[in-house]
């Protein structure tokens, strides 16, 4: 496949991010380098602290780099404002967290109404609806995060991470809290989507089985990509 | 088209988070509570008053006159122009020896004829009429108040000495119609017909005696002016229905501004609580923040997401504030209705409600704005990094901006409540400054914590990192509950230097006794008993005549600009004095004594502070009425009066003229070491003369200060009140910062730390805390009470060490016990459950 050919969505240029303490500074990425495909799927590997998450979350606009360049469909982001940055991930960007991130308050079709409710489109229940069915979770569309297991509470947040169409699909270690079972069933169902949805994945994890599944892997060590196949 | 209802966003965040909101709701509903509370109440007072000005005054117009009866003439005409009703007021002597017990009190008469009342009614117990126990009878029949009754312990029937006649008790003033405006009234009432006051023969010439007529015209024509053309020339005071209320609508208008300043004081100083719970809420949700943020929201979003959180509980507490504070005058009326009007009908008003909703919706934003806005600070990273516990008042330049069109609009609405910009601005100006040395002083005190260091691993070292961690909320702490017990200690020691001031005046300087409405062929004889009377020190004698100031220097007085504090010099009737030998221990400021033998035009001394506060010097004239004459006087000195040793001060002394063959009375006072023998004179000489009266110092001081104590206990309500909003202050924060004790009690207990020692760490560091209150507030009470004490009372700095040193562990005390209780479970956790829930 040439890569030329196909438009990158995402390119990082020598992009580093320091974090500052009133001890030291620490590096966690020194220089990346990476272009990202439209709709496709790519895992990011590594062992704890290499950078992977930070990684996830620059991309997300989350994490603000300190040198270097990111480009979104050929738009620069690294330079955007705060409220810039926040809007360009309630347009093109869905987040799955380890630990869920849903709010307690919330019911779960409210919760994955949310993005939509922030950005002002929300009209009615019936996306989220569809997105919770989608996810198996039919008959749990009222209930509270803490009436759901970790399994479905999870699922609550892929949907969420799907309710406003994004390009971009970000989960960050999405099986972390969960056990054998329920990982699989929660892959199997991201995959799945990503397909159905045309998003691109970016996909966070220490599973090197579940990195296989993916279009592409890249490894990170001490905050630099050392394998990109 | 952004479609995003933040509202509806809102409400669906704050499910389930009521709870945590307990100490803004009570910190709201205190203070505007007693706002909307007194506001409702002096409304409707007021609007009673308006309604029942006619019947308070106990006419359409009141006429009066000192020591003269009225001009048959114009007497006449208002018989002739209305219905009328006479009445003659006097304070007087009553006497009882009931069970052989003497008792004597100065009393205030109340002389009426058969028309009286001529709007109302008097409500007498035993129920009956005025013609039954006044007017028709041939025992001399009077109604006392219950004040005489216990006083004197008399019962109905009982029969005494009044002047040369003798009085029977016929029954119990319940409720007298135009009563309402006499706050100036010295003793208790009596109340009697003009013709038993006739036969006391107690009036004599130059008695101090008010004459006056209430008076209802039948022509609509017949006004205020009408009435002030018909008695020029004369010293006829004519008081119309609007005149008359005023004072009473001053009185109300100043008690209730007082209550509403607490009000609004309590209210600041809540918002320290409101601010704490705020923060702490926030800290709570920063999570949910970074999600929202994660989801793509705005961070103007987010702000208006806890801004309008923070409305709806501000809406929550202020509507039971509010309707309790409109219940108020509902739950009073049926002592209002008693104690003050016939019929009282409580009502709603809006004026209060727009107030205190104002104060409470600009307080809560100026509270709870910088932790509100603090949210632009939480970052969405901080979800995958451990987030902080706590977050940073940093407000941008727009947020500062609006704080201070808060504080401006604040300022705006205390001016329309206290229609008084300079106290207005003293109260703004002394909150901020006492802001600022409590900061600079707590400040300094972290400063001085920071620099010291204990032994490494001690107990103190501990603590003392502890309390200046960044997380740490200890500054607060200190901060409010400085406020109330700074407040207490300033009050405290005011009130020992006031008492120590006045003890030491009736001991050492001041009379016994006074002596009033001497005649003038009474005092030689009084003299000459004194004289008689080894152990009277001294009596001092002076003749005196009430008149008013007419005009300084040609100005009439209403066209004059005089210092506010010396106003009532010229609003009333005032004592003059005179002789030609300078008054004993008087103190000249300027200018000299006239000759003994002056026989010149009249001179005047006067006091030196009230000539400063008139813009008058020697030279100056003064012209002033006395019994309807016109007397015109050149200022040749003044005084110093010092009106705290109690000694007879007379801020007019006249040189002799022809005043001194007009009708006048003397006063006297007495003063001996030896208190029984005194007495004893006091009582030959009331006993041989009935017309004259005696006060005695000690029960005016004891009168004085029962009135004093009430005030003091009030103010020191206050206090505790701001007190407690310390303790609500110090519960959020414990309630705020008991997930990160819990996990430092659960590390210290791993590694090897006794619940034991953990609770003495706990006390020590919460000691420490509460001494350092102490300390600051010892600091500020005892400035801020010596400025008041030199400044405004002028009286010496006195403190009662013992008080100080029990006040001063009040603090400490709640600080350390409060939070130990709350606490105390914290310690008993088991340490691995915790851990392990932080960690998820």
């Amino acid at each position: 496949m040439n890569n030329n050919s196909k438009k990158h969505i995402i390119e990082l240029e020598n992009v580093h991010v320091s974090l500052k303490s009133n001890v030291e500074t620490v590096n966690i990425l020194k220089g990346i380098n990476l272009k990202i495909l439209k709709d496709n799927s790519i895992s990011v590997i590594g062992e704890s602290g290499a950078g992977k998450s930070t990684l996830a979350m620059t991309i997300a606009g989350l994490e603000l780099i300190s040198k270097g360049k990111i480009f979104f469909k050929g738009v620069a982001i690294h330079d955007l404002e705060e409220d810039e940055l926040a809007n360009y991930r309630s347009k093109n960007v869905g987040i799955i967290f380890q630990s869920f991130n849903l709010l307690p308050s919330m019911t779960a079709l409210e919760n994955v109404n949310l993005p939509n409710q922030i950005s002002g489109v929300l009209i009615d229940d019936k996306k989220g609806t569809e997105l919770l069915k989608s996810v198996g979770l039919k008959k749990r569309l009222n209930h509270y995060p803490h009436q759901l297991s970790g399994g479905e509470q999870q699922r609550v947040a892929i949907a969420r991470s799907l309710i406003s169409s994004p390009e971009i699909i970000i989960a960050d270690e999405p099986t972390g809290n969960l056990d054998k079972r329920n990982s699989e069933e929660v892959m199997k169902l991201i995959f799945k989507l990503q397909s159905d949805f045309a998003s691109t994945l970016i996909l966070v994890t220490h599973d090197e089985t579940i990195a296989k599944q993916c279009n592409k892997i890249i490894k990170l060590d001490n905050g630099l990509i050392v394998k990109d196949e | 088209m952004n479609n995003f209802k933040f509202w509806k966003l809102s409400i669906k965040e704050l499910r389930g988070s009521f709870n945590e909101f307990k100490i803004v709701i009570t910190s709201i509903f205190l203070g505007i509570f007693i706002i909307s509370a007194v506001g409702s109440l002096s409304e409707n007072l007021k609007f009673e008053i308006n309604n029942q000005r006619s019947q308070l005054l106990g006419g359409s117009f009141e006429l009066s006159t000192t020591y003269q009866k009225f001009p048959q003439k114009i007497k006449n005409w208002l018989e002739g122009n209305g219905k009328v009703s006479e009445v003659i007021e006097l304070r007087t002597m009553l006497s009882s020896n009931k069970n052989l017990i003497n008792k004597r009190r100065l009393v205030e008469l109340k002389a009426v004829d058969e028309n009286w009342p001529l709007i109302g009614s008097v409500s007498i117990t035993p129920n009956q009429t005025l013609n039954q126990s006044i007017n028709n009878t041939n025992v001399n029949g009077v109604l006392i108040d219950k004040n005489v009754k216990n006083q004197l312990s008399l019962d109905l029937g009982d029969t005494l000495d009044l002047g040369d006649s003798r009085i029977v008790i016929k029954g119990i003033i319940k409720k007298e119609p135009d009563r309402m405006f006499s706050f100036a009234t010295f003793g208790s009432r009596v109340l009697l017909s003009i013709k038993t006051l006739q036969k006391t023969n107690l009036i004599v010439p130059g008695s101090l005696v008010k004459y006056k007529i209430k008076f209802i015209p039948n022509k609509n024509n017949i006004n205020l002016s009408y009435l002030n053309k018909l008695v020029e020339g004369t010293n006829i005071t004519v008081r119309g229905i609007n005149s008359s209320t005023n004072n009473f609508n001053n009185f109300i208008e100043r008690t209730s501004l007082f209550i509403s300043m607490v009000g609004l004081i309590t209210l600041l100083i809540s918002g320290i609580g409101i601010s704490n719970g705020v923060k702490g809420y926030i800290i709570k949700k920063i999570k949910n923040i970074a999600i929202l943020k994660s989801l793509g929201a705005k961070n103007i979003q987010v702000f208006l997401i806890y801004l309008f959180q923070v409305m709806v509980i501000f809406l929550l507490s202020i509507i039971p504030a509010l309707l309790a504070g409109i219940s108020i005058p509902f739950l009073l009326s049926p002592i209002i209705s008693s104690e003050l009007f016939d019929t009282f009908q409580a009502t709603i008003f809006f004026k209060p409600i727009i107030i205190s909703f104002s104060f409470g919706l600009i307080v809560c934003l100026l509270f709870t704005i910088i932790p509100i806005a603090s949210t632009y600070k939480i970052k969405p990273i901080q979800l995958i990094r451990h987030a902080a516990h706590n977050i940073h008042n940093q407000s941008s330049k727009k947020i500062k901006i609006f704080i201070f069109f808060l504080i401006f609009l604040l300022s705006y609405l205390t001016v329309i409540m206290t229609n008084d910009i300079k106290l207005s601005a003293y109260i703004f100006t002394s909150i901020f400054i006492s802001f600022i040395i409590l900061s600079a002083l707590t400040n300094i005190y972290f400063y001085i914590l920071k620099k010291i260091n204990f032994k490494i691993g001690s107990l103190s070292e501990l603590v003392r990192k502890s309390i200046i961690s960044k997380n740490s909320f200890s500054k607060t702490i200190v901060v409010s509950f400085s406020i109330g017990l700074s407040l207490l200690i300033s009050l405290n020691i005011i009130e020992e230097s006031l008492d120590n001031k006045i003890s030491k005046t009736i001991n050492q300087e001041a009379p016994n006794h006074f002596l009033i409405d001497i005649q003038p062929n009474q005092i030689d004889t009084i003299n000459k008993l004194a004289s008689s009377s080894k152990d009277i020190l001294f009596l001092n004698s002076q003749p005196m005549l009430r008149g008013r100031i007419t005009e300084i220097n040609d100005i009439k007085v209403e066209n004059l600009k005089v210092n506010k504090d010396v106003e009532w010099v010229l609003k009333r009737d005032r004592a003059f004095s005179w002789t030609n030998e300078r008054p004993k221990n008087s103190k000249l400021i300027s200018g000299e004594w006239w000759k003994k033998d002056y026989n010149g035009p009249l001179l005047v001394s006067m006091g030196d502070k009230i000539a400063k506060g008139m813009n008058v010097k020697i030279g100056d004239n003064i012209r002033f009425n006395i019994l309807g004459r016109n007397f015109e006087a050149t200022i040749f000195n003044t005084r110093e009066i010092i009106w705290e040793n109690m000694n007879i001060n007379f801020i007019f002394v006249l040189s002799e003229s022809s005043l001194t063959n007009a009708p006048h009375t003397w006063i006297a006072s007495t003063t001996s070491e030896n208190k029984e023998i005194n007495n004893n004179f006091v009582e030959k000489v009331v006993t041989k003369f009935s017309n004259i009266s005696s006060i005695s110092i000690e029960e005016s001081y004891k009168a004085i200060k029962s009135i004093l104590n009430l005030l003091i206990i009030i103010i020191n309500s206050i206090a505790l009140i701001t007190l407690l909003s310390g303790v609500i202050v110090l519960t959020g924060i414990l309630d705020v910062s008991k997930k990160d004790k819990l996990y430092e009690i659960a590390i210290f207990k791993i590694l090897g730390a006794s619940p034991k020692k953990i609770s003495l760490l706990w006390l020590y560091e919460y000691l420490i805390i509460g001494l350092m209150a102490s300390l600051i507030s010892l600091l500020i009470g005892c400035l801020v009470s010596f400025i008041l004490l030199y400044f405004v009372f002028n009286v010496d700095f006195y403190v009662n060490y013992l008080t100080l040193i029990i006040l001063s562990f009040i603090v400490p005390t709640v600080v350390t016990v409060f939070s130990f209780f709350k606490m105390i479970k914290l310690v008993l956790s088991k340490p691995l459950q915790v851990l392990r829930a932080h960690n998820h």
